[in-house]
């Protein structure tokens, strides 16, 4: 049945007039989500003083992120570029809510050293609707004076899973509130991002490749479910980690109490910038025999939403943000890691080997391909985040596991 | 007597008087048309369409409503709603009550107190949530570090991370903040009792107890019908309070049901489904409503 216009136009715009009140008429409108907010203002800045065509930025919160770029989608008026979480990419294109870019994509001289997790994700019955935006990979941050403190090397990083959980072991014997692991166990994305490398790299999966079922009973994924509630029982975690719902993701790190935690890149810059005082290192997420280790490739990619009706404009604003000049002298040099393989190693990341880690580890990672991830992952409350509590704080793994199996596949089959 | 009517003769133009009132009700009739009745008939004709947020809607007929029959997890959280609903209406009326009888005679300083008892009421709900998610966290909150100053705990409490003490501290936190307003509503009927029927009672020797038991309790029927049927549909409707101060958890113990249509809507992008779960909360709303009002009604009524 067909839907008069107007009525999805008036439903729609509500929603909209708050969100879109920022930008002029004849301005490039960028949405970004607030996350990014540290980098993309000073993108912005930089392509507004030195080009005609003006772009005007609205940061939208994370957590709406979404709903607002479908409610303007739907209400025909939607921004002309958006940068968004790499992971929304398909659910976005298979609504078909995107412009399709892969002939322009192409022809970009660099596009083979794009991000290849990113161009996975951002294609869909073959076709291509986003490029990569930003890159994020997940690291394992541990603190180096705590290392020293518990007689552990710190140059020697755990190499697997059980290292990681006996040097927990030792941090937490120091005492005076020193704890050796800490994790968001109230935040589902938090956990996708930090937990399943381990998972990965042990030759485990939560999803098939192709997205459509779920692969939760497997060794790999018990294991870890099995040490975060061993280390959570012993008392090697502190009691905050619980309930954190990912407001305190780098937090507890970052009192310098915490020996080890899951993180990604851009805790690197953060680190740097604002706790100079706290000297910490950077290792792959490992898995159950020393050498393997895998990562979770992260961050946004940039698309122009369906019913733009400055296309020209916004790729070539798409296309400036992916150049060399704007990757490394933007990007990279105020911490990010660049999207393009071939800028992996330039004149910033040379500076500091932690970069180089974070790169390889976002190029070498994983990222699942469905169009549920929303549900799934990172809905507070989805069958992900209540697998995790119940296998580490709650009934124990086996049951958590076997109850997840029905509750993922119910969401997969819809 | 009209003549105009009982002869049933075309009707008279209006007179200059109804046309000032129809004029007067105006503005509230198209506020209530704008605002109310095109949300409500928007509501209830996506609730018969697959809806999704992104992409084409199409009609669906009944389809949203029976799956909702199927869904356990809307009757989960309906249930939880009704629980809450159960233990927070008698407390907050309670409280309400006391803090009425309290602060109901005009003796000094009566006004600070009623302004500190209303004052919440004025704070958003989310803003109020916000503040007690303060409060109630472990690591920065006051109520932990209170307790541990005293030595009356070892170590932070987790007010939000189980279920029973996650709920009763959402109880706390809106008796605090809602027993302001109903405070209000049975203040206004205690004082709407003629004082003369005080006086003869007190001639008699009625104590206050009796004077309560007997005047103030039974002339506040009416009061008592609208500040319980507000404070149940109220509840019903809870949202922000679970949103910002447990998002559903601990392990999705405190989903209420509004809480389940706003995931439906944006977690699951299916907007008509969360439109038919919002009617059929209205109808639930309005049977209890009416219910309420019917048991609560006064002989006069």
């Amino acid at each position: 049945m067909k839907h008069p216009n107007w009525l999805r136009k008036t439903l729609c715009g509500l929603g909209l007039a708050f969100a879109s009140h920022a930008a002029l008429a004849d301005d490039i409108s960028f949405w970004a989500r607030a996350a990014d907010a540290g980098f993309v203002e000073p993108l912005v800045k930089a392509w507004n003083a030195g080009h005609p065509n003006k772009v005007s930025l609205t940061i939208i919160p994370g957590d709406d992120f979404v709903t607002k770029l479908g409610t303007s989608i739907a209400g025909g008026s939607p921004p002309d570029v958006v940068a968004i979480d790499l992971i929304f990419v398909p659910a976005f294109a298979e609504a078909g809510q995107l412009t399709e870019i892969g002939s322009e994509a192409k022809a970009l001289p660099y596009y083979k050293s794009l991000s290849a997790s990113h161009l996975r994700l951002a294609e869909s019955g073959g076709k291509q609707y986003a490029v990569p935006f930003s890159a994020e990979g997940s690291v394992l941050l541990y603190n180096k004076k705590l290392f020293k403190q518990a007689g552990l090397d710190p140059e020697k990083p755990p190499q697997t899973l059980a290292e990681i959980e006996a040097a927990a072991k030792k941090i937490s014997a120091l005492g005076k509130g020193v704890k050796g692991f800490s994790f968001s166990g109230a935040c589902g994305g938090c956990n996708i991002f930090t937990l399943t490398p381990y998972v990965w790299a042990a030759g485990g999966d939560v999803l098939s490749p192709d997205g459509k079922k779920e692969t939760l009973d497997n060794p790999a994924l018990k294991n870890v479910l099995a040490t975060y509630r061993r280390m959570w029982e012993a008392g090697y975690m502190p009691s905050a980690a619980k309930t954190d719902n990912g407001a305190n993701f780098i937090n507890t790190f970052l009192t310098g109490k915490v020996g080890m935690v899951g993180s990604g890149a851009f805790s690197i810059g953060l680190l740097k910038k604002d706790h100079p005082e706290i000297d910490f290192g950077l290792t792959y997420l490992p898995g159950s025999k020393a050498g393997q280790w895998s990562s979770f490739a992260g961050g946004d990619s940039i698309a122009i939403p369906a019913g733009s009706k400055r296309k020209k404009d916004a790729w070539e604003f798409i296309s400036w943000c992916l150049s060399e000049e704007v990757q490394v002298e933007q990007f990279a040099k105020n911490g990010s890691i660049p999207v393009r393989e071939d800028l992996a190693n330039n004149a910033y990341s040379k500076l500091d080997n932690r970069f180089v880690i974070a790169s390889t580890a976002m190029a070498k990672g994983k990222t699942p391909y469905t169009t549920h991830f929303n549900q799934l992952f990172n809905d507070p409350n989805g069958p992900w985040l209540a697998m995790l509590q119940e296998a580490i704080f709650g009934k124990g793994v086996d049951p958590a596991i076997k109850d997840a199996k029905a509750r993922f596949t119910k969401v997969l089959s819809q | 007597m009209n003549i105009a009517a009982s002869l049933r003769l075309p009707r008279a133009p209006l007179s200059r008087r109804e046309r000032a009132g129809y004029a007067f009700i105006l503005p509230c009739v198209l506020f209530t048309t704008v605002f109310f009745l095109v949300p409500l008939a928007m509501t209830l004709w996506m609730s018969f369409n697959h809806w999704p947020l992104l992409g084409k809607p199409s009609f669906a007929g009944l389809a949203n409503y029976l799956d909702l029959l199927q869904d356990e997890s809307f009757w989960g959280a309906l249930w939880f709603t009704t629980r809450y609903t159960l233990v927070v209406t008698p407390a907050i009326f309670l409280l309400a009550f006391a803090l009425a009888l309290l602060v109901h005679r005009a003796v000094r300083f009566v006004g600070i107190f009623r302004t500190a008892f209303f004052l919440p009421v004025v704070i958003g709900m989310a803003t109020a949530s916000l503040l007690w998610w303060w409060m109630f966290n472990d690591q920065v909150g006051i109520f932990s570090a209170v307790l541990m100053d005293l030595g009356l705990v070892d170590e932070p409490v987790q007010w939000l991370a189980e279920t029973n003490s996650a709920l009763a501290s959402i109880v706390v936190m809106v008796l605090w903040k809602a027993a302001g307003f109903t405070m209000v509503i049975l203040l206004v009927g205690m004082q709407a009792i003629p004082q003369d029927l005080y006086e003869a009672a007190r001639m008699d020797g009625a104590r206050w107890i009796q004077q309560t038991r007997y005047i103030t309790i039974p002339m506040m029927r009416r009061t008592f019908a609208l500040a319980l049927t507000m404070s149940v549909i109220g509840s019903y409707l809870a949202f922000e309070q679970f949103f910002v101060l447990t998002k559903g958890g601990p392990m999705n113990s405190t989903i209420s049901v509004v809480h389940w249509i706003y995931r439906a809507s944006f977690t699951y992008f299916k907007l008509g489904y969360g439109a038919a779960m919002s009617v059929v909360l209205l109808l639930i709303l309005l049977v209890l409503s009416v219910i309420q009002m019917y048991l609560l009604r006064d002989d006069n009524d």
